[in-house]
């Protein structure tokens, strides 16, 4: 199988250029749609990151994306010399941090938990159920929060009162809402993103699970020394898929959660763009792709160590 | 319950039908204001009104080919087969099809030209017309802005014609002008021309005020509080009586306010315009309400006290309009404070007791008064703004249109429709809509108040006809209290950079400082380290763009 290996990728460079293009024609085909998608609608406008570097005249149009006067870093420094910057840079992190200790796990237990069930119609009953709430948009999501949070009739509060414990302002204390995104991020999408671990737990091959139980395993032994290693690389992928979006909190929900009482802990890079830049009259376009682009810069930093580190450790990386 | 209050809510818009953009929304935020270029800043360039008047003197109304002039009445052109597209917003009534709407279609045919109308959706208008703009393309020949353009960032884009070279086609816009001198001043850019007809808003009546449940008062033996301390008292007999006679003491909510309004209510008692945010006094001196180191300072412990006693509610932050209607048509709260419109069209006909009178109904009173007398802050009259673009194939002629959709006929029209259809002469000579037209839906389709497609003005006639008696007459009463906002500026590119770079951040201070101090999870001994950080966020330097720009609009006005 080697030898034929070698032997193939010896003719392929004995091939001119032009013949293996005109050999593979058709597949060369198949991809100009794939290479244009991929040119027009990111490499070109990624050459609009220009913006960060000069001021933006509105009302010139795309050519003035790259005749604007030129301003350097001032965009940058500007954001940098806030006095919320760290702020921001924290709470923005934080928030992923945190959704990430708590709701990266909880799909992978999921999905491992709900294959062990023997019962295909309680299965998918259950697989349904938690994956549901995933389609509620994050408006509704946000006001079911808000509702169910109130001080003044909130179910939560109720059963606190109920229990002899005074009524807290949740949605007005910056303690409180670290903990109320991530709950309900957690639970709003938990249910959907286990659909890939439990098909890679279905990818496992059946033999390997009656090989065990031939050799006396019981069911934890196998999710331990079985199911866990399976799924090893597609754990990896995704967790350095979600260490790429650490630094980019999803800017409806927090817009849609937090008031001025919880800019402490809510107030994220996101939101102070939009009141920045993009809420301004007229908006900032070019302070608005600086910080984009120093968002998007520390998010390639992370994936990219991340990935280094997945290698060393695992051997299991994405590039 | 439900039921009623959607079609209270409906029947709401009867008076924002009249007063439409009124502030259907939250309360503006302080004047975060104006911007636009470096090279204003010589007393030549001043934004004086010379070149306008000398332009206006000098305008010469100019014939057709077939001899035809134009004089301010239809038509504008006796052209055939003329057409002007138009870029502009749909109506806030998802029901209402404005283009086709008989006010709207009456404007257009008489003034014999077609229009070609381009409509973009009014809860998306600005936020997809500023990219469109940015591009350079409006792609249309009259455009309706999607801001202000304080900044006078279209007009120095070059997106824009100076409507100027046009005066003499426009008798309507420049007999405005001269009658209206503030507006002119507020309308003319640093370079000397006029690059914008606007719509207008009532600048005094039917303003945000205080509203009482009268039958509440009534049974507190109390007359509207004119004090702070008297409408404390109020609060508290409010909260420890059963108010609403359902045997339970505990579920009344004294007053039902939402953050926003909070600087409109209880500022003016402190001598603060919180509304505006800067402020200039009779000298001419302009500071920043929410640094006030005295007044603010006792309006928080103020407000602090109130959140303390529980008379200003936990979830103050999060209240919001429908929460507030709720409770009125629960019977549970006994104040609020909100855009006049709502007195009688959305809180009092929620109200399980109203009758139609005053004596059954929330009911406006006047600002209260603490150290300093209250007030209540106005609006800034210009409304939405209509431009010609550079690239309007026939300019002369856009120009003849906005001056025809701003003429007095046309005011009429938008005002109280077409006579015979939607209202009628009484014998006295006096107006009130018809049948037809007192029904909101069938008025909005009919196009009343197309402030969204023309140059339309408020009309505070047509709206006393609408609401119901008692409230005109409270509108009546308490226009004595509403003060002049913060006036409208254009600023230079250096001041728009100034402020854009430091209001922000001074933004998000003030604003998470007052939740904080209010509720107390910020101690008011730290309101001296507040306002250094407000310093160290460079609000001396935003401070004296301000004066510089009050200075200008003074000269511009005095002259």
């Amino acid at each position: 199988m080697a030898k034929k290996k070698s032997q193939s990728a010896y003719t392929e460079k004995k091939l001119p250029l032009k013949k293996r293009i005109y050999r593979d024609r058709y597949l060369l085909c198949m991809m100009v749609p794939v290479v244009i998608f991929f040119a027009v609608f990111c490499y070109f406008p990624m050459t609009g990151l220009i913006m960060a570097f000069n001021k933006y005249r509105i009302g010139s149009g795309i050519k003035g994306v790259y005749t604007s006067p030129f301003v350097g870093m001032q965009w940058f420094n500007q954001f940098f010399r806030s006095v919320y910057f760290f702020r921001l840079v924290r709470n923005t992190f934080l928030l992923q941090f945190w959704s990430l200790i708590i709701g990266f796990p909880i799909p992978i237990l999921f999905a491992v938990a709900v294959t062990q069930i023997r019962r295909k119609p309680i299965q998918k009953t259950v697989q349904v159920a938690t994956y549901l709430p995933y389609f509620i948009s994050t408006v509704v999501v946000c006001g079911m929060i808000n509702n169910f949070l109130s001080p003044s009739g909130g179910i939560v509060n109720q059963m606190l009162n109920r229990f002899g414990i005074e009524s807290i302002n949740f949605m007005n204390l910056p303690e409180w809402f670290r903990r109320i995104y991530v709950i309900s991020g957690s639970w709003q999408s938990f249910g959907f993103n286990s659909i890939i671990f439990v098909a890679a737990i279905m990818g496992i091959s059946p033999d390997l699970y009656e090989a065990m139980r031939v050799d006396g395993a019981n069911r934890r032994q196998i999710i331990w020394h079985l199911v866990l290693p399976s799924i090893r690389p597609t754990i990896i992928l995704l967790l350095i898929m979600t260490l790429g979006s650490m630094m980019s909190v999803g800017f409806e929900k927090v817009y849609l959660l937090y008031n001025t009482a919880v800019y402490e802990t809510a107030d994220v890079i996101q939101t102070y763009v939009y009141r920045q830049g993009i809420g301004t009259s007229p908006p900032n376009y070019s302070f608005a792709t600086a910080v984009g682009l120093f968002n998007s810069v520390i998010n390639f930093a992370i994936v990219f160590v991340a990935n280094r580190i997945s290698r060393k450790v695992t051997d299991t990386a994405i590039w | 319950m439900k039921k009623r209050i959607v079609a209270m809510l409906l029947a709401s818009s009867m008076v924002v039908a009249s007063l439409a953009g009124c502030g259907g929304g939250a309360a503006p935020a302080p004047a975060q204001t104006p911007a636009a270029d470096t090279q204003t800043e010589t007393p030549a360039q001043e934004n004086k009104t010379e070149k306008v008047d000398a332009d206006i003197e000098q305008a010469e109304a100019t014939a057709e080919e077939s001899g035809y002039v134009y004089e301010g009445t239809a038509p504008i052109t006796q052209e055939a087969g003329k057409t002007i597209k138009i870029l502009a917003e749909t109506s806030n009534y998802t029901n209402v099809d404005i283009k086709n709407a008989e006010i709207v279609k009456k404007v257009v045919a008489d003034s014999g030209v077609a229009v070609d109308w381009d409509l973009v959706d009014y809860n998306n208008y600005q936020d997809s017309v500023t990219p469109r703009l940015s591009t350079g393309q409006a792609n249309a020949d009259i455009v309706l802005l999607p801001d202000q353009d304080t900044n006078q960032t279209y007009i120095k884009s070059g997106l824009f014609q100076p409507l100027n070279q046009y005066f003499g086609s426009m008798p309507n816009f420049t007999k405005w002008l001269q009658d209206n001198p503030v507006m002119k001043a507020e309308l003319t850019a640093e370079d000397g021309n006029i690059y914008y007809v606007p719509g207008t808003n009532v600048g005094k009546d039917y303003q945000p005020c205080l509203m009482y449940n009268v039958v509440w008062l009534e049974k507190a033996g109390m007359s509207a509080p004119k004090t702070l301390d008297e409408f404390v008292e109020l609060l508290k007999y409010f909260k420890e009586n059963d108010m609403n006679d359902n045997g339970d003491k505990n579920d009344e909510i004294p007053m039902s306010i939402m953050k926003d309004f909070l600087p409109y209510m209880f500022g003016p008692a402190f001598g603060l315009d919180l509304v505006s945010g800067f402020q200039a006094d009779a000298n001419g001196n302009v500071t920043y309400a929410y640094a006030d180191s005295e007044n603010y300072r006792k309006y928080l412990e103020f407000l602090n006290g109130l959140y303390k006693d529980g008379l200003l509610e936990q979830e103050f932050t999060s209240l919001d309009r429908d929460k507030v209607i709720e409770r009125i048509s629960n019977d549970l709260t006994g104040v609020a404070y909100d855009f006049s419109w709502a007195m009688s069209m959305m809180y009092s006909n929620v109200l399980p007791y109203y009758d139609g009178t005053a004596d059954k109904a929330f009911v406006g009173a006047a600002p209260l008064s603490g150290e300093h007398e209250g007030f209540y802050v106005g609006r800034v009259e210009l409304g939405n703004m209509f431009a010609i673009s550079q690239g309007a194939s026939d300019p002369e002629l856009c120009a003849k249109f906005l001056d025809y959709a701003m003429s007095d006929a046309c005011q009429e029209l938008y005002q109280w429709g077409i006579e015979g259809e939607s209202y009628q002469i009484n014998a006295d000579g006096t107006r009130e809509f018809t049948e037809k037209g007192k029904d909101n839906d069938w008025l909005q389709q009919f196009g009343i108040n197309p402030s969204f497609v023309f140059p339309a003005q408020q009309s505070v006639a047509s709206t006393d006809v609408l609401v119901a008696d008692w409230h005109a007459k409270s509108n009546a009463e308490l226009r004595q209290y509403v003060v002049d906002p913060w006036p409208f500026i254009y600023a230079t590119d250096a001041e728009s950079d100034t402020i854009n770079t430091y209001m922000t951040d001074i933004q998000t201070k003030v604003d998470e400082s007052s939740a904080a101090f209010i509720t107390g999870t910020r101690p008011l001994t730290e309101f001296d380290a507040y306002i250094g950080e407000l310093d160290s966020l460079n609000l001396p330097a935003v401070t004296d763009i301000r004066k510089q720009q009050y200075e200008r609009y003074l000269k511009a006005l005095n002259g």
